[in-house]
């Protein structure tokens, strides 16, 4: 990490603590639910926001690819968003669905590349480790989606095969990142090309809810293939998902973004060094 | 759902004497390996009892009177039963461990209440009734499935799992109230009695129906008005649906138990059956009753030596006459 680097990143999170405090005088309290630690290095980002990607220097070495616990992640600004209950499409999500909820789940992400590599690291708060998938137990999970095309692709799992999405699924009892396609809820579809990494840590704490689950994913920045998130372009539509084991959910039972978070991957001159 | 044919199961529970060789034929021919070892395709059950997995009958889902999905419980691992392996190389063949003994405290399985029963002697009774998928012509597991992964088969309206869809959500397991459709944990994957389609495709009957030494089923089309299906479901009316009450519509069919009096206190035969109709009533419907009578009569004709069309067909002579497979 170069001493210019480490300068610039500190000035990015200030600027940004600013941010969201100003965000948090404006916002109820409910929303923050799970959101104990008002972090002044973390920017709240909502639907529609533009996130720009970090830039991880030539210099700078990742001993493993997908370290959760990297010093580099450190180094990089952290955002938040509010995950809120997906709307039920299905008989049988709606059975389950909790008529009115509004618990929300907030989800911390860093977005990076170098010149080869995308890199998405995202962690939250879980009180309980749900690794096991048994006949009436459920795994922990985390997702990220791309629209392949414009935002206005339904967030919800993208719009019939002309508008699809892109997704990234990992659940908590394999190291494995699913690559996978989908063009509306119901179609979701394993790719050909299995070409995301992840690793993922649980960090366990005195207190329950401060407990954690860290998960990377990363891919080749140049796609390849159909349906492969194309991220040479000015913005990338991007929403995020998160299964709890522990409250049975999975498929459409979940937390996820709210439309879009425009993610912008390209490498400003200022920061390319 | 319409479909062009449907294949159909009639078991005669007078004729089935709970030898488990049904359940020994499915298991060795699908479930004994792979994470399926605790699935039962086929069981036979004890009834009155618990049943498989336990308790299932309270277990919730199929449709509710407007035909939405009714909210079910998952069963558990221990409602099923965990399967245990014993210590044989150990205990006899090494001498290592003086016991011989299971790998896990069996609290619970299959059977674990067979011929249990109820009621006390000389009136207690019981029954068997093998339980398979019910291929149902209005399936909840495929009502509840949110990825299209189950279908039914146009040809002969067999259901299954498109192995290649399923992502494990559950929500199938969860909605079946026969619990005929189980969670392979190996595999994070749900399967189910498949009517061991591989066979009926070369025009053979299923494991279950091949193998069964009671000669209790019969398998062929709804629509083969010449075929055993008809003939007991609609032509006799002697085959009744488990639940028809929770909605799937099955097409597995059973000719309840006829039973002996009950006694009275000096030893004196009562004018009630030994198995109260007002049980099989809860399982099979109000039809009971009249499925009976039927029974009684046709079976008191072939005792006079006259002819039962009815019990022909019941005694099940040929296997040729009990599958009609085309």
């Amino acid at each position: 990490m170069t001493p210019t680097h480490i300068v610039s990143g500190r000035l990015t999170r200030h600027l940004a603590g600013a941010l969201t405090l100003a965000a948090l005088s404006v916002t109820s309290v409910s929303v923050f639910a799970d959101h104990e630690e008002v972090n002044p290095n973390v920017q709240e980002v909502e639907a529609w926001d533009t996130v720009k990607v970090s830039r991880i220097p030539e210099n700078i070495y990742l001993r493993t690819q997908n370290d959760p616990d990297d010093l580099i992640w450190d180094r990089l600004p952290v955002y938040s968003t509010n995950l809120l209950p997906a709307p039920p499409v299905h008989q049988s999500v709606s059975l389950r669905f909790e008529d009115g909820a509004t618990r929300g789940k907030h989800l911390y992400f860093q977005v990076a590349r170098s010149d080869e590599r995308f890199y998405l690291r995202m962690f939250w708060k879980d009180a309980t480790e749900n690794r096991g998938t048994g006949v009436d137990s459920f795994r922990d999970g985390v997702a990220v989606q791309f629209a392949l095309n414009d935002a206005d692709t339904s967030y919800m799992m993208g719009t019939g095969e002309d508008n699809p999405v892109n997704i990234w699924y990992w659940r908590a009892d394999t190291e494995e990142v699913e690559n996978l396609a989908a063009g509306g809820f119901g179609s979701t579809t394993s790719l050909p090309q299995q070409n995301i990494t992840g690793a993922s840590a649980y960090f366990p704490d005195s207190v329950p809810s401060a407990s954690e689950w860290q998960v990377v994913m990363s891919r080749p920045f140049d796609s390849e293939g159909e349906h492969n998130v194309d991220f040479d372009r000015d913005t990338v539509p991007m929403g995020f998902a998160v299964w709890q084991g522990n409250d049975n959910e999975r498929d459409g039972n979940k937390r996820v973004t709210h439309t879009w978070i425009l993610l912008d991957t390209s490498l400003d001159s200022d920061t390319a060094k | 759902m319409t479909v062009k044919r449907q294949l159909s199961m009639v078991m005669d529970l007078n004729k089935c004497i709970g030898c488990q060789t049904c359940t020994a034929a499915c298991k060795l021919m699908w479930t004994n390996r792979n994470g399926r070892e605790f699935m039962y395709w086929n069981n036979v059950e004890s009834q009155p009892g618990k049943g498989y997995p336990r308790d299932y009958e309270n277990m919730g889902g199929g449709f509710d009177a407007d035909g939405a999905l009714r909210l079910g419980r998952q069963p558990s691992q221990e409602d099923y039963g965990i399967p245990w392996e014993y210590n044989y190389e150990d205990a006899l063949m090494t001498g290592t461990d003086p016991w011989l003994r299971p790998n896990v405290k069996p609290t619970w399985g299959a059977n674990w209440d067979e011929d249990e029963g109820e009621g006390d002697y000389p009136n207690s009774y019981y029954f068997y009734l093998p339980r398979l998928c019910n291929h149902c012509s209005n399936p909840a597991c495929l009502a509840a499935c949110t990825r299209n992964a189950i279908y039914k088969r146009q040809e002969d309206g067999i259901v299954l799992v498109d192995q290649e869809r399923c992502r494990g959500y559950r929500y199938c397991v969860n909605a079946c109230p026969y619990k005929k459709i189980y969670f392979n944990e190996e595999i994070s994957k749900s399967e189910k009695c498949i009517f061991c389609y591989p066979r009926i495709e070369k025009g053979l009957p299923t494991a279950c129906a091949q193998q069964c030494v009671g000669r209790i089923r019969w398998i062929g089309y709804r629509d083969d008005e010449e075929g055993p299906i008809h003939q007991l479901v609609e032509k006799y009316k002697v085959a009744l649906p488990l639940h028809a009450e929770w909605g799937t519509e099955p097409n597995v069919f059973y000719v309840p138990p006829t039973s002996p009096p009950k006694l009275g206190e000096n030893g004196e035969q009562l004018d009630e059956p030994r198995i109260p109709q007002s049980y099989l009533e809860s399982l099979f419907g109000p039809r009971v009753g009249e499925v009976l009578d039927t029974l009684e009569q046709e079976r008191q004709a072939k005792a006079e030596g006259r002819d039962s069309e009815l019990m022909d067909i019941l005694i099940g002579y040929k296997h040729a006459e009990m599958f009609k497979l085309s």
